[in-house]
């Protein structure tokens, strides 16, 4: 048990300890891989556990980050324990709606359908002016106000305190999911749909349920992020956030927990560098990175990690498998 | 007391009329085996009697309950368990992963979302009697593609008793298995309790033969013999059908 808690302890104590004595650029990089992290992991409730290929889960990123800003700017609601049930609600809702269509179908179709819907809310952001303030995005998002004096959550390091707590409380409720019975109901569902429902599962509901779960946590992530970037644009709902979240999935792992929190800092960081380097090539370097880990890495990067590392520390050929 | 009765249950799929009008009952305890030349629509009478497949006629009672329109999941709940032809397990989860999926089915605990699968003791005491029960304790912790065909056909079977079936479809249990796995089997089908109806899709004679109380000859989705296995073995029209020679208008 010891040995499992061990990764964890570790990468929390470098989370915990290092990041104030950062620059606040980096600093910023930390706190956008934890946002996109969890983007990613939910996104993988349904991608990588239920076999759900969705490419429209921006939509419940953005419109939890669009629901919380317009409830604090526009209705003037403060306390981010209002606000931001406010954005899970939101996201959770339009979820509720979307799984009613798109689960009718599967494979390829739903991936079209999400696809659709989440181009669809795209426009109502984009067009709905009064209300979103159209292309350029829902601006003035001030800093979270948790009620809490002894840090402040307006410093970028408070943010990130912030984040990392939430991102932290969030990665224990979906590894407890995953290894739930419910998790692994959405595994069997993945690999012989049939059998689950001789075996007595209402499949459709567990579809139905991991998706509106998925809709949520994305949309603590986009709750965090409109904070954290004062703003939240249509492009946060639409296509090109949903392809990255997958691609953060892919290229990270589907197969552990973590992996699309790996795929997720691997993206930003490229994508920090790129944007110092050579800012217009950005596109470019994410389709090359992509094919290579697609090719080279079959499962993702993350599996071939563990490996390397196991290689290195291990001194039996004790191969643990998960028992339960 | 019965446990499953059919009423012209008819399936076409295009032209073709897969199952055509069959009738027939189980009670409690009875060993129903369907036997039939390949394509005489014995999985699709299956797919019908667990809902797999919508019906285009007849009906269907569960312990005289109405469930023609209750989805496979229901069915589930209402006692009856299957076992496919081909095997249809979760490969990248382990053995026991599997037969936890199998204990929680029709638990209330499937829902949970908090507590890990394994913490469940009682259901995991139950997991190590139904796997040691089938030899297959040792490959608790091996992921399904990594066991052999023999023991996957058993997980399937095992799978099938973990929901404590009152009712439990069969569908060709010993196919693909050496002569010792289906004694084996064959022994399990017998040991089984008294008051389970079982109905059993297979081609092996001595299983069937073996096991039977009651035989149903399907040919070209229809019954054309009903009866004991000594009806059935001195049966004209079943000798005609197993030797080949009839006039293969789908109306012998």
């Amino acid at each position: 048990m010891s040995k499992k808690l061990a990764p964890y302890l570790i990468a929390a104590v470098i989370l915990v300890a290092f990041p104030p004595l950062l620059q606040s650029y980096y600093l910023s990089v930390v706190t956008m891989i934890l946002i996109f992290g969890l983007f990613a992991m939910s996104l993988n409730i349904i991608f990588g556990h239920t076999g759900l290929n969705s490419l429209g889960h921006a939509a419940f990123f953005g419109t939890a980050g669009y629901v919380t800003g317009i409830a604090i700017v526009t209705y003037g609601i403060k306390s981010f324990w209002t606000s931001a049930p406010l954005g899970i609600l939101g996201a959770a809702v339009i979820a509720a709606i979307f799984g009613i269509i798109a689960l009718r179908v599967s494979g390829v179709y739903f991936l079209l359908i999400t696809f659709a819907l989440g181009q669809l809310l795209w426009t109502v952001a984009e067009k709905w002016y009064s209300v979103t303030m159209g292309r350029s995005g829902f601006v003035g998002i001030p800093a979270p106000d948790p009620g809490l004096s002894f840090l402040d959550f307006g410093s970028p390091v408070g943010f990130y305190y912030f984040v990392f707590v939430v991102f932290g409380v969030c990665y224990y409720l979906m590894a407890c999911l995953h290894r739930s019975p419910f998790g692994y109901a959405l595994q069997g569902i993945r690999e012989r749909e049939s059998r689950m429902s001789a075996l007595g599962y209402n499949v459709w509901l567990y579809k139905y349920i991991a998706y509106i779960t998925a809709a949520i946590f994305a949309g603590v992530g986009g709750i965090l992020y409109a904070h954290f970037n004062g703003s939240i644009a249509p492009s946060h709902i639409g296509f090109s956030t949903s392809a990255l979240g997958m691609l953060m999935v892919i290229l990270g792992g589907a197969g552990a927990l973590w992996g699309p929190v790996l795929g997720a800092a691997l993206i930003i960081l490229l994508q920090g560098f790129a944007s110092l380097l050579v800012p217009a090539r950005w596109p470019l370097i994410l389709g090359v990175l992509f094919v290579i880990g697609v090719m080279g890495f079959k499962g993702g990067i993350g599996p071939h990690l563990v490996r390397i590392v196991v290689r290195a520390f291990s001194h039996g050929s004790n191969q643990g498998r998960r028992t339960v | 007391m019965e446990a499953i009765r059919v009423e012209g249950l008819c399936k076409r799929f295009g032209g073709v009329v897969a199952t055509n009008n069959v009738s027939f009952r189980v009670d409690r305890g009875g060993r129903l085996v369907i036997i039939g030349p390949n394509g005489a629509g014995k999985s699709t009478l299956f797919n019908l009697l667990n809902g797999q497949l919508p019906l285009d006629g007849g009906k269907v009672f569960l312990f005289g309950e109405d469930v023609t329109h209750l989805p496979l999941h229901k069915r589930a709940h209402k006692g009856m368990a299957r076992s496919f032809q081909l095997t249809s397990l979760f490969p990248d989860l382990t053995v026991m992963d599997n037969m936890m999926l199998a204990l929680h089915g029709l638990r209330p605990s499937r829902f949970n979302p908090f507590r890990s699968t394994g913490s469940y003791s009682v259901l995991r005491d139950k997991g190590k009697e139904l796997l040691s029960l089938f030899d297959l304790w040792s490959k608790r912790d091996e992921q399904i593609k990594m066991i052999s065909y023999g023991e996957q056909r058993k997980l399937e079977i095992a799978l099938c008793l973990a929901a404590d079936p009152r009712l439990l479809l069969l569908d060709e249990p010993s196919a693909g298995l050496t002569a010792s796995e289906r004694q084996a089997v064959m022994e399990m089908i017998r040991n089984l309790p008294p008051d389970i109806a079982v109905i059993i899709v297979d081609h092996d004679m001595d299983l069937v033969f073996g096991l039977a109380n009651r035989i149903i000859v399907l040919h070209f989705g229809q019954i054309i013999a009903e009866g004991t296995p000594e009806e059935i073995q001195a049966h004209p029209k079943v000798k005609e059908v197993y030797m080949g020679i009839e006039e293969g208008n789908g109306n012998a």
